[in-house]
This record gives C-alpha cells, structure tokens and sequence, in this order.
C-alpha cells in the first residue's frame, strides 16, 4: 500500500515539475514566433532542450505516448525556436524512435512488414502533402490547427480503450488478397496467437488522414495509428503498437524529407532533441515498474491538452 | 527465444537486420556531427551563434539571413562542420529507404509480385521526395 502511494507521489511531482513550468512560464517565452528572442547565449538553449527532451522522453514512456507528439507542442511554447523548425525536429525526434525500436520487433515477429506496407504507400503520400500545406500555412493557422489537433488527441487518449486480443469472425477480402495474417508468441499468454483482420479499405482512408496530420504538425503519429489497427482493423494490441513504428517511420521520413527541402530542419534543434528523448526514453522504460503509470498517463493528457489550449490562443493572438 | 524467431520470415529478418546496424550508425552520425558543429572542430558557413540569432523567423526567412544547408545544396561541401551536422540528419532521414531496398530482392526470391510492387512503388514515392521534386527542393 505504502509503495503504491510512493509510486504515485514520484509520478505526480514528475509531471507536476512539467505542468507548472508549462504555465507558469514567463508570458515573453510564448511570444517568441515573430520577435527575437531574449539574448541567452546559444548553447544555453542546446542544453535546455536535451535536458527538456530527456525528461519528456521518460514520461513519454510511462505514460505509453509516443514522444513526437508530446515534443511539437510544448517545446514550441517553451523555446525561442520557430514552430516551423519544431516541426521539423518532431518528425526526426519520432523518426530516430522508431528506428532505433524496429529491429527486435520485426525478429519478434510482433511487427508485421506487410500490414505496414500495406497502409503506408497511400499515407506516406498524405504524409508529404502534409507536410507541404503545413509549411505553406500562415503561422497563426499552424497554431490554431495545432492546438484543436492537440486537444482532439488528449479526448482520444482519454476515452480510447484498446483490445489486447481482438475477434475477428472473417477477414475482409482485400486484407485476403494482401495475404495480411500472421502469427507471434505472447509472453503474456506463452502461447502462439494467431491474427488476421477486416475492414482493410476503412482502415487506408483512416491512414490517409492520419498521415496528412503527422506531416502538417510534425507529430509522429502512434497515438492514432494503434487505434486504428487495434479497434478498426482487428490487429491483437502488440501487434498494433510494433506495426504502428513502421508506419510511422514511413510516413515520417516522407515528411521529413520535404521539411529538410524546405530548409526547415536545423540540426542545432533537431540532435540535441532526438539525443535527449532517446536516453530519455531507455530511463522511463526502466522507471515503469518504479512509478504509477495510470496517474502519469492521466498528468500527461492533462499536459497536452494545456499545450494544445496554450497553441490554440496563441493562434487567436492572445 | 528459439520460438519467437521462426514467427519471423525471411523478409522481415533482412529489413531487421539492415536497419538494426544502419540506426545504430545513423546515431552514431548525429553525434558525431553535431560535436563537429558545435565545437568548430571544423569550419561552417554560419557558426551556431549565427544561427541562433535568427531560429525564431520562418524556415524560408532564415534562408534568406544565414547560410546554412537545406535540401542537397551541401554535397560538395562536406568539410564544413554544419555540413557535417545536417548530412547526418540527412542519412537518418534515408535509413528506411535503405531497409526497404534490402527487402525487394527478398520478395522476388519468395515470387510475391504485390509486394514487390508495393514495396518499390513505395521506395519511388520516397525517392522523388528526398530528391525534392515535390518540394521545389534545390
């Protein structure tokens, strides 16, 4: 009992560390898009920002939240960098997360190529237009669409509620004629679970907006893309979340390429963030069984839909 | 473990495989150039305090103030320590493609044409971006 609230205690000053620095943070810090910023020396903002993104990434991974979509938002409201190469650095922040991930989920036979294949010829296209009419967008629009989208993302984390094993009576025809099946071992069950699923062309369209998101906000797109295989397709919960990083590090490297071609990625932002979310994140997953991820996982909604409220008003200039 | 790896085929094996050791070098890239960059170990275009001055504007206003690599424009300058940098998140950004390549090959060899398609129909669309066709990219 006494280490249930313990692990509950560490949980809520993590993210109470970060709510309060979100809004108690000076009013100058929010106002950064089209003014200079304050004159702090550079490498003070590069330190910043690893140390930033290294926190992020532990309680990205308690709270079962990818970090690109927690990165865009909130470090677009803390530091002096444009939104336009925050963007950028959330896209690679996602990328470089799910490559350093695939490798041992696809041994594991957890990943499935041709599910991922599948959904992402059509979204990576989405993707690219994304990221095309994002950059193209005037900045107040951005931040307006950014803030609704983020809103819109804490009510799915809230209300989604996933299916570790999925029924599926009969598998759709076209999921037949792309032969997407498969079979892994469940540590869990220590059994062999087999899967298939259904409703395939719901589940494209499906990609084709979320793809059309990641690309326009630079936000990865896990929070979206495991829903959909999980409650749309019929994919067991693992499977979802392992496929869902080939989607997305499809799709994101079709958007990052136009941000790199738009010049909107700059190094100085995008390395110290992938480096810290990347240490980050090897810490959170050894601190999961430490603290109490239910509380974390509700303190961290409660985050973004403060950085989504905060990015709406800057969108209406206030 | 043994049981675990049989769930595993052959496509799915070669493209693990390929991007097990190009992430872990692509990391090892970013690294390496950042360092490069921000330590002057070798001469830039725009040193970061250059930079830093102007990351608040738009992508396209900073272009237009500071000198720093964007698209492919940087290919003959690989000496410079921003040069550096930027190829490194450039290399990162190509690492699927790569996998993907592997992975064709594999398909043939087991004659499944939809993926073998797929798979180059998506290597395509990943290749005139990173070209910047669709971008108007330099």
């Amino acid at each position: 009992m006494k280490l249930r609230g313990d692990r509950s205690v560490i949980s809520i000053f993590i993210l109470m560390m970060f709510t309060a620095l979100l809004l108690l943070s000076p009013s100058a810090a929010f106002a950064v898009q089209t003014s200079p910023p304050v004159q702090t020396e550079w490498w003070v903002w590069e330190i910043a920002l690893f140390v930033f993104s290294f926190f992020l990434g532990i309680i990205a991974v308690i709270a079962g939240v990818g970090g690109g979509v927690l990165f865009v938002p909130i470090v677009s409201s803390f530091f002096p960098f444009h939104i336009d190469f925050v963007r950028g650095a959330g896209l690679l922040v996602a990328l470089s997360g799910a490559l350093s991930a695939g490798s041992p989920l696809l041994k594991k036979g957890l990943a499935n190529l041709k599910l991922a294949l599948s959904m992402a010829l059509i979204a990576s296209i989405s993707s690219i237009a994304g990221a095309m009419v994002g950059l193209a967008m005037p900045e107040n629009i951005v931040q307006l669409s950014l803030g609704a989208t983020i809103l819109g993302i804490s009510v799915i984390m809230l209300l989604s509620k996933n299916s570790a094993y999925p029924e599926i009576a009969e598998p759709d025809t076209l999921s037949k004629i792309l032969h997407i099946y498969g079979i892994y071992y469940d540590e869990q069950l220590k059994k062999d679970v087999s899967w298939q699923i259904h409703r395939t062309p719901v589940g494209i369209l499906l990609f084709i907006v979320i793809g059309f998101m990641a690309g326009m906000f630079g936000l990865g797109a896990g929070w979206a893309n495991v829903p959909v295989f999980n409650l749309v397709l019929g994919a067991p919960l693992r499977v979802s979340v392992a496929t869902s990083i080939f989607v997305l590090s499809i799709n994101d490297t079709a958007a990052a390429w136009v941000y790199l071609h738009k010049g909107a990625v700059l190094p100085l932002i995008a390395v110290p963030s992938i480096a810290g979310m990347m240490i980050g994140t090897k810490i959170g997953a050894r601190l999961l069984t430490k603290v109490h991820t239910r509380v974390v996982r509700k303190l961290v909604i409660t985050l973004l839909a403060a950085a989504g409220l905060r990015a709406l008003l800057k969108g209406f200039g206030i | 473990m043994m049981k675990q790896a049989l769930h595993a085929n052959r496509v799915q094996l070669a493209y693990a495989s390929v991007l097990s050791w190009t992430s872990s070098l692509g990391i090892f890239f970013i690294v390496a150039g950042y360092l490069a960059y921000v330590f002057q170990l070798l001469p830039s275009a725009a040193s970061p305090a250059e930079v830093a001055l102007h990351w608040h504007l738009r992508a396209a206003e900073l272009h237009k103030v500071v000198a720093v690599p964007s698209g492919w424009d940087w290919i003959t300058q690989l000496g410079r320590g921003d040069v550096l940098s930027y190829a490194s998140v450039v290399y990162l950004s190509s690492v699927t493609m790569f996998c993907l390549a592997v992975i064709i090959p594999v398909f043939l060899k087991e004659k499944d044409r939809i993926y073998t398609v797929l798979t180059f129909l998506q290597i395509i669309v990943l290749g005139i971006v990173a070209a910047g066709a669709v971008s108007g990219g330099h």
